[in-house]
């Protein structure tokens, strides 16, 4: 009998099993429908990504707090800097298909470098202490600029070629990404489902309990540092040849963030979550910069000046005390600098406060926030 | 044998002055840190943006009183008010902190209310680079200038007045925390929250309490910052905040002794230490390596000495 079920014609638990190829599939037709600003901002969104699915490996999976994520990015996308600029002391004018492995090589090792002294701290130690590491690999960027040319960046990195054709257009660039994100979710999700991935979830849950059971703590923890970083890498490389130019502004602690925010308001551990957290918080700041979108935001004129009003009568109650709306053309280029921060680190309080497992959680990590932990002390009466 | 000091007797004495200087402040924040540790094991991320807070308050506090133009016996009052407007500001944005970002959390998973005070830190951050354009404000230049001198030693009026303030604080505290009640009842709820309750402390009480004094002293803090550095911003908050931090694990998290210990070895490590490393042949460190020695350091004592170079008891493993 339950092979005649099985055989069942098509149901929807047969269209959830191809969820995925229907997904990648759509998201290559895009191309075809939209201009090339859209697919630029899909190109960044992708790459985003990318990051995402790695400090996913790190945060998501293995419960390691990693702050300073910015630090593999940067490692990835040096390594391709130093090896092809022009400008660069020792570029050596290697093909991208060669520097691709040798960056997350590079970045996994300073992976370990990072993880092998943190192995024994708790979650808020190792928090602060990636902290620090990802600004001091910012700080030695810019000051070994015999090395690196300090903050006047390294310029002309080549772009990959692929059979012979130059990635070069922003869809062959997209293309490109999809195939990289698609790899990359890929592994993680095998690793997620193999052997490794029960390890990283058992320190995740309880690290004493989870070496009690004949876990090896120590080498799942770099292999999960090691892991993540070496996403962060490949995302390195390939941001340093998408964009041709990297300098140490690039790589700041708002990257970090950036990357932090899309994994927990996405949903820890939830590959889905990654995507949907990069779409709202990578895409839509994009997209209020797009020409059409100011243009359709200046037909809302009226509702600005409304609120402008509003906010006018709080001022003359409390002078000073708050800004105006600014004009529909330059929302988007504030949205996307420091206003999409303060947005961020609102939602991150708002996200760990109502809904603590993300937009679009895994299940499993649904099930671990909804169940009851017994009470702790600290809430006695 | 080691070959002498290059430089003169005076430089280091200059040095010494300026570690105890950025010290202060550095121990001001960390007890923050650490009593926020103490009562509730966690690391309140935010609490560098209630130093920045406390910092803009008391700016806003100068201009209003008369800014440049103060002069006379009156500065002292103006940089009183401003100390006690910086105070208000943080212990209420700080317990507003508490109220809304940490106290729903509390039977959260460990990594909630990191995630959480991580999102109130930058969304302070942003918050007030936006309002003010990400651009510096200038401290009013009010404070009385000259120095004194002691044998080697010289100390500008403003240093003697920023180590002096801090000193008085510490002090204030540390007699709140051994002689009162209050202090009583926070020693209890750090030592064991559930035998305190039995006790009859109000735990949620005290944990409000231990927020109020912890920003309290950020927020003198943040004044002495600006009076002594002048510039301000938004971003401010960031690496004085890593730095107390640092200062707090130096001298054992949970200890408000060692958290004002670990602030002057901070602060004499970032500038002693760094002249000193500068006279092994082959190093020069600029300016620009104290953020680096000082997370060296506290990766190294995160390794080697979790509980603290002063730390007596194991309790709190890192």
């Amino acid at each position: 009998m339950p092979d005649r079920v099985s055989r069942l014609p098509s149901t929807p638990t047969d269209l959830l099993r191809f969820r995925w190829p229907i997904f990648i599939a759509l998201c290559c037709l895009i191309p075809f429908v939209v201009s090339d600003v859209w697919v630029q901002m899909l190109v960044f969104v992708g790459l985003f990504v990318i990051l995402g699915l790695g400090l996913n490996v790190v945060v998501g999976f293995a419960g390691l707090l990693d702050l300073g994520y910015v630090a593999f990015f940067a490692a990835g996308a040096y390594t391709m800097g130093l090896l092809t600029s022009p400008g660069s002391p020792i570029d050596a004018h290697l093909s991208f298909w060669l520097i691709l492995p040798l960056g997350i090589l590079i970045a996994s090792l300073v992976g370990l470098l990072l993880g092998l002294p943190v192995l024994p701290l708790r979650g808020d130690y190792l928090a602060i202490v990636t902290l620090g590491f990802g600004e001091i690999i910012r700080l030695f960027l810019i000051n070994r600029d015999d090395l690196t040319r300090g903050s006047q960046g390294l310029s002309a990195i080549p772009r990959p070629e692929l059979f012979g054709y130059e990635i070069d257009s922003f869809t062959r660039w997209y293309y490109f990404i999809i195939a990289a994100a698609v790899a990359v979710a890929f592994c993680t999700a095998r690793l997620r489902d193999s052997r490794i991935g029960r390890a990283w979830e058992a320190i995740r849950e309880d690290e004493d309990v989870a070496a009690a059971m004949g876990v090896n703590t120590t080498k799942y923890k770099l292999l999960a540092f090691a892991t993540g970083a070496a996403i962060g890498g490949l995302g390195g490389v390939i941001y340093a040849s998408f964009i041709g130019f990297i300098s140490p502004a690039a790589f700041s602690l708002q990257v970090s963030i950036d990357v932090l925010a899309i994994v927990i308001i996405g949903g820890m551990g939830s590959t889905p979550g990654v995507i949907v957290g990069s779409l709202i918080l990578i895409g839509v700041p994009r997209i209020l910069q797009f020409r059409e979108t100011s243009d359709l935001l200046a037909n809302f004129g009226w509702l600005r000046d409304a609120l402008n009003a509003l906010l006018g009568a709080i001022d003359a109650v409390l002078p000073g005390s708050i800004g105006r709306l600014p004009a529909a053309e330059t929302w988007g280029a504030r949205l996307a600098d420091d206003t999409r921060f303060i947005i961020f680190g609102a939602l991150l309080v708002l996200v760990m406060v109502l809904r603590p497992s993300g937009l679009w959680p895994s299940s499993r990590r649904r099930l671990e926030f909804a169940h009851d932990e017994p009470p702790a002390p600290v809430n006695a009466p | 044998m080691h070959p002498a000091l290059t430089l003169s007797v005076s430089f280091w004495s200059d040095q010494f002055v300026n570690g105890l200087t950025t010290g202060s402040i550095y121990a001001l924040i960390a007890l923050g840190y650490t009593m926020v540790y103490g009562v509730l094991k966690m690391i309140n991320f935010a609490h560098g943006e209630v130093f920045m807070l406390g910092s803009f308050a008391g700016y806003g506090a100068l201009v209003v009183m008369g800014g440049n133009d103060l002069s006379g016996p009156v500065i002292a009052l103006a940089i009183l008010g401003a100390i006690i407007v910086a105070m208000a500001a943080s212990v209420s944005a700080s317990v507003v902190i508490e109220r809304l970002a940490y106290r729903p959390l509390r039977n959260a998973p460990r990594l909630a209310p990191l995630i959480s005070a991580i999102g109130v830190s930058i969304f302070l951050q942003y918050l007030v680079l936006e309002q003010t354009s990400a651009r510096a404000k200038f401290y009013p230049d009010i404070f009385p200038r000259g120095s004194l001198s002691a044998g080697p030693f010289e100390i500008t009026y403003i240093q003697l007045f920023l180590i002096a303030s801090s000193v008085a604080m510490m002090a204030l505290l540390y007699a709140i925390i051994q002689r009162t009640r209050l202090g009583r009842a926070i020693r209890a709820v750090a030592e064991n929250p559930t035998n305190a309750s039995l006790m009859g402390v109000d735990v949620n009480r005290t944990i409000v309490v231990v927020f109020i004094l912890g920003a309290a002293m950020a927020g003198v803090a943040g004044v002495l910052y600006g009076l002594f550095f002048q510039t301000i911003r938004g971003s401010m908050g960031f690496i004085p905040g890593i730095k107390a931090f640092t200062a707090a694990v130096l001298g054992g998290i949970g200890s408000i002794p060692g958290a004002m210990a670990g602030g002057y070895v901070l602060g004499l490590a970032e500038t002693v230490g760094r002249e000193l490393l500068n006279e092994l042949p082959g190093v020069s460190l600029g300016n620009q390596w104290r953020d680096v020695i000082a997370f060296t350091l506290l990766v190294t004592i995160l390794i080697f000495r979790p509980t603290g170079i002063f730390a007596q008891r194991s309790t709190t493993r890192a």
